[in-house]
């Protein structure tokens, strides 16, 4: 009787352990289904604008029927290229995504609005910007080693 | 079924899973006498094993007030009465003694944070063994139990000096300890060592130290630490204590407190209804 409790005790408790953790999309606020890999980033970040009406990247980073932005084209299929480990047209020596260090990564100093910028914040005018969730979730796939996953 | 249903549910196993008491015997319940080097119930945040008699019930106030005392210049401080007239974390909690050995217990701080706990003594210390061991099961949760959860297991271990100090050692490792979810995070878990001990320094005063190391999984900040004295009056408990965080349950405990730089006055109030 006593291992059948015990044995129920663990059961249980690992039932309740399993079912605490915070839900990611309570973090990502416009973006529900955003999630630190590079798919999620591009689908949620790169290509739609979200619930909050912040413009997508490509609208201005493309090279259909235009000059891309900055010289940045962050279409699906070339964008992961573009980022990782690329150096930034606006700013001589900043690398764009530095894997494993979201802190040096240029492309969070220009979505956060860092003081050591050139040009503006990103997206272009005066918001909405990224959310702090949705930035912490860019940081974390660099964090990661910003895989193309 | 809910977070809140499972833990009701985890906590009744838990009491469920206590042997059946003896017999009674007309011999007097040793519970109900003054246990003179484990008085109370907890150190400062921290459980003892001082056991809780079958049916009788205890009350405690802990009290943090929130303004760091290194916080200005000591004139500020001095203004302020020493952080008495800043606001304070205040928290309420009662305990049951449900069964022998066992009790189980809710704790709700004025950050909207209840803990329901459950602790059983599973060896007392004596001639067949120099520690007593006590399983603790707990879970927080914020916004009145209705939004980020942080159950606990653990265990407390005594040894009682005579009449004169108690040592505890207290292994409890804290399930989503993080705030942020797992996707973002490295560690989602918390694995403690509470150690603390409470020393009698007059028949009814004690000075009391505990800290409470985290060893692996996320750790934030310093490890939680505090140091008190403390007077027995009766049933009653006054502990004065300083601590470098206001957290008073597992899961706040579990992160920590910010620097250790900064340290908050408290007290705490139990009163045992036995």
């Amino acid at each position: 009787m006593r291992r059948f409790v015990m044995s129920v005790c663990v059961v249980g408790a690992s039932m309740l352990f399993a079912g605490c953790d915070e839900n990611l999309s309570t973090i990502t606020g416009p973006t529900p289904n955003l999630e630190p890999t590079f798919a999620s980033i591009q689908r949620d970040i790169f290509n739609a604008r979200d619930l909050a009406g912040r413009q997508a990247c490509i609208e201005c980073h493309t090279d259909a029927g235009r000059n891309p932005s900055g010289n940045l084209v962050l279409l699906e299929g070339r964008s992961y290229a573009q980022l990782v480990g690329r150096g930034s047209t606006g700013k001589g020596g900043a690398t764009l995504v530095i894997p494993n260090d979201p802190d040096s990564s240029y492309i969070v100093h220009k979505l956060e609005g860092n003081a050591d910028i050139a040009g503006q914040r990103m997206p272009r005018g005066s918001g909405p910007f990224l959310t702090v969730g949705q930035m912490m979730v860019i940081r974390r796939w660099i964090e990661l080693g910003a895989l193309n996953n | 079924m809910s977070i809140r249903t499972l833990s009701i549910f985890f906590i009744l196993l838990l009491v469920a899973g206590a042997a059946p008491s003896s017999a009674q015997t007309p011999a007097p319940n040793p519970d109900l006498e003054l246990n003179i080097a484990q008085p109370d119930f907890t150190l400062v945040a921290l459980p003892t094993n001082l056991r809780l008699p079958k049916f009788k019930s205890a009350f405690r106030v802990t009290h943090r007030f929130t303004r760091p005392l290194g916080d200005g210049s000591f004139s500020d401080l001095a203004s302020d009465f020493f952080g008495l007239d800043t606001g304070a974390q205040i928290g309420l909690e009662y305990r049951f003694g449900i069964l022998s050995k066992t009790q189980i217990g809710i704790n709700r701080t004025s950050d909207r944070t209840i803990a329901f706990f459950g602790q059983r003594e599973v060896l007392a210390q004596g001639e067949h063994s120099p520690l007593g061991i006590s399983a603790l099961a707990t879970i927080d949760g914020t916004d009145n139990f209705t939004d980020r959860y942080s159950p606990a297991l653990g265990a407390v271990v005594s040894r009682t000096i005579g009449g004169y100090a108690a040592l505890y050692l207290e292994p409890v490792w804290v399930n989503n300890s993080n705030v942020l979810p797992s996707e973002l995070v490295d560690d989602n878990d918390t694995f403690l060592m509470g150690m603390g001990a409470r020393v009698r320094l007059r028949p009814t005063l004690y000075v009391v130290f505990e800290g409470s190391p985290r060893v692996s999984g996320y750790k934030p900040g310093e490890g939680q630490m505090s140091f008190a004295l403390e007077k027995r009056a009766g049933g009653h408990m006054f502990q004065l204590n300083i601590s470098n965080s206001i957290a008073t349950t597992f899961g706040p405990i579990s992160r920590g407190g910010l620097t250790n730089e900064d340290w908050f006055i408290g007290f705490n109030i139990t009163r045992k209804f036995f």
